[in-house]
């Protein structure tokens, strides 16, 4: 194996970490705010 | 001029100070990225003994550093939280976590692939090594225990005093390679000096500035979403995003 | 006309341990699954990896110890899950007594009922994986000073998931790294002796960690406790 495999496997899967990390973070605060939703439709149902 | 030093710890205060403040964490990570990466991929030179390879250090020692010292603070925020018995404080513990856990993947994988071709193994069960592999179990059981109840205050709490009581595994981590004769580097970054080559610690440095305005940015998005969350119920979350006038039927 | 109990941590110890133990004598049924437990994992290890004895020999302290750390682990919920169920917790909660008495007499009263049949066994277990005389010593000391030391945090961590959702693996998340210094340590005593090395400082250590346990666990396992019943 090259240095170079070592070197794309270490990068490659920090940018992927870093990557996923933020997509996750959008994940949650659309979840968020679909909550947010959820409550005022049932709010408005009262 | 007296200080309200509680000023900020009200969630909807905190939630648009967070968000003006986020972008510019953000910024600063790029930008210190970018010259790290440089220094480290372009200026520093060849290692005599270890050739290209040796260049993982500029995620793996960041990522590592970082690991440990999120834990640190996500204890601080813990212990916070559990004294003034704030909610802001819990949920920035929470916020940290998952940021916290990532570079503690990161560390070890980046780790796994230093020491392939440096040492001959992928692993090996080191004190250091092996209490970075507990760390990572540590973020796992406070994020799975602060998410295992159905109040979020219980679970706030609970985790805030397992945070606390897992920091004693952080000194020894630290402390672990001077206690333990192993195969990993011993600490070769100290205030009296280095025994690298001054670009190689410029890189890092600039690397570990990255990843940690880079973790501040993301703990304050992770933080808005965690109020938005809990504070659902309140009129000041309802007002942040009116609701889309429907058209009624009929 | 009614006397009020002046609580003190002493008095409130010896109620909780004495119950305890007197539980866990008419109720010898934990005590003998973790001694089964032990015995039985401990056998299985020989039928995995062969039983040849040089490597019984090298493997022995550590694979006794995680079996004694196992053993210990499962019987962690025993200290307070039946207690929270019925509500003798909060009973015990509103005593005069102060809580780090009783919980700390509940702790030690665990570690009688586990971790000393444990430590009193791991000789046996020690014969049968060949270990030397003095290795053998050295492995029981060690668990007779890391074992109450699983017990403090065991305890921490049970106290902590009192009424939480994901069970035995959630107990196991929290409870397993926390042990791992402990079987470092531990572990690594015997080791020690068995190479020629000297095992005090493993011992020492494990000592010096028993000692700010005793002092600091007892408080983590009241505040979990608080939190639980709130």
């Amino acid at each position: 194996m090259s240095h170079d495999f070592y070197l794309w496997m270490s990068y490659g899967m920090t940018a992927i970490a870093i990557v996923a990390e933020i997509i996750a973070l959008r994940a949650r605060r659309a979840r968020a705010l679909l909550h947010v939703e959820e409550e005022r439709e049932l709010e408005a149902q009262d | 001029m007296t200080i309200n030093w509680f000023y900020f710890s009200s969630p909807s205060t905190f939630y648009r100070f967070a968000g003006a403040l986020a972008p510019w964490f953000f910024a600063l990570a790029a930008l210190a990225a970018t010259a790290g990466l440089y220094i480290g991929l372009v200026v520093a030179p060849t290692d005599a003994q270890q050739g290209e390879v040796y260049r993982v250090i500029f995620v793996h020692v960041p990522a590592a550093w970082m690991s440990m010292f999120l834990y640190f603070i996500m204890a601080a925020y813990a212990a916070m939280s559990l004294t003034f018995n704030t909610r802001l404080a819990a949920m920035m513990a929470r916020a940290i976590a998952p940021t916290g856990a990532m570079f503690t993947f990161v560390a070890l994988w980046t780790g796994a692939f230093w020491g392939k071709p440096t040492w001959g193994t992928y692993w090996v069960w080191d004190a250091r090594i092996t209490s970075e592999l507990v760390l990572l179990f540590l973020y796992f059981g406070f994020i799975a225990l602060a998410s295992a109840f159905e109040d979020p205050r219980r679970g706030d709490r609970a985790a805030a005093l397992l945070a606390i009581i897992g920091v004693v595994n952080l000194p020894i981590i630290y402390f672990s390679v001077q206690w333990w004769n192993t195969l990993h580097q011993g600490s070769s970054v100290s205030f009296k000096g280095t025994s690298m080559h001054v670009s190689m610690l410029y890189g890092m440095l600039l690397m570990a500035l990255a990843s940690w305005m880079y973790s501040i940015g993301t703990a304050l998005v992770r933080v808005r979403a965690i109020i938005v969350e809990r504070e659902r119920r309140t009129r000041w979350v309802r007002d942040l995003h009116p609701a889309i006038p429907r058209s009624v039927p009929g | 006309m009614n006397e009020t109990v002046d609580g003190t941590f002493a008095a409130g110890f010896r109620w909780a341990f004495a119950r305890d133990v007197r539980l866990a004598w008419r109720h010898p049924g934990e005590t003998l699954l973790v001694i089964a437990f032990f015995i039985l994992v401990a056998s299985l290890f020989p039928l995995g990896v062969g039983a040849d004895p040089g490597l019984l020999q090298r493997i022995g302290p550590g694979v006794i110890w995680v079996c004694a750390l196992l053993a210990a682990f499962l019987s962690l919920p025993g200290i307070f899950a039946a207690d929270y169920a019925d509500g003798t917790l909060e009973q015990m909660a509103l005593s005069p007594h102060p809580m780090a008495g009783w919980a700390s007499g509940k702790i030690a009263a665990h570690w009688i009922a586990s971790g000393l049949p444990l430590t009193i066994l791991s000789p046996l277990i020690a014969l049968q994986y060949g270990l030397a005389p003095d290795s053998l010593a050295v492995l029981a000391c060690a668990l007779a000073l890391g074992t109450p030391l699983l017990s403090l945090l065991g305890a921490a961590c049970g106290a902590l998931t009192l009424g939480a959702r994901g069970g035995g693996v959630l107990l196991a998340l929290l409870a397993l790294p926390l042990f791992v210094p402990v079987l470092v340590f531990g572990a690594g005593a015997a080791e020690a002796q068995a190479t020629g090395l000297s095992p005090s400082p493993h011992l020492s250590l494990l000592g010096a960690g028993l000692i700010v346990g005793a002092m600091a666990l007892p408080a983590a396992v009241c505040a979990a406790v608080r939190i639980a019943l709130d």
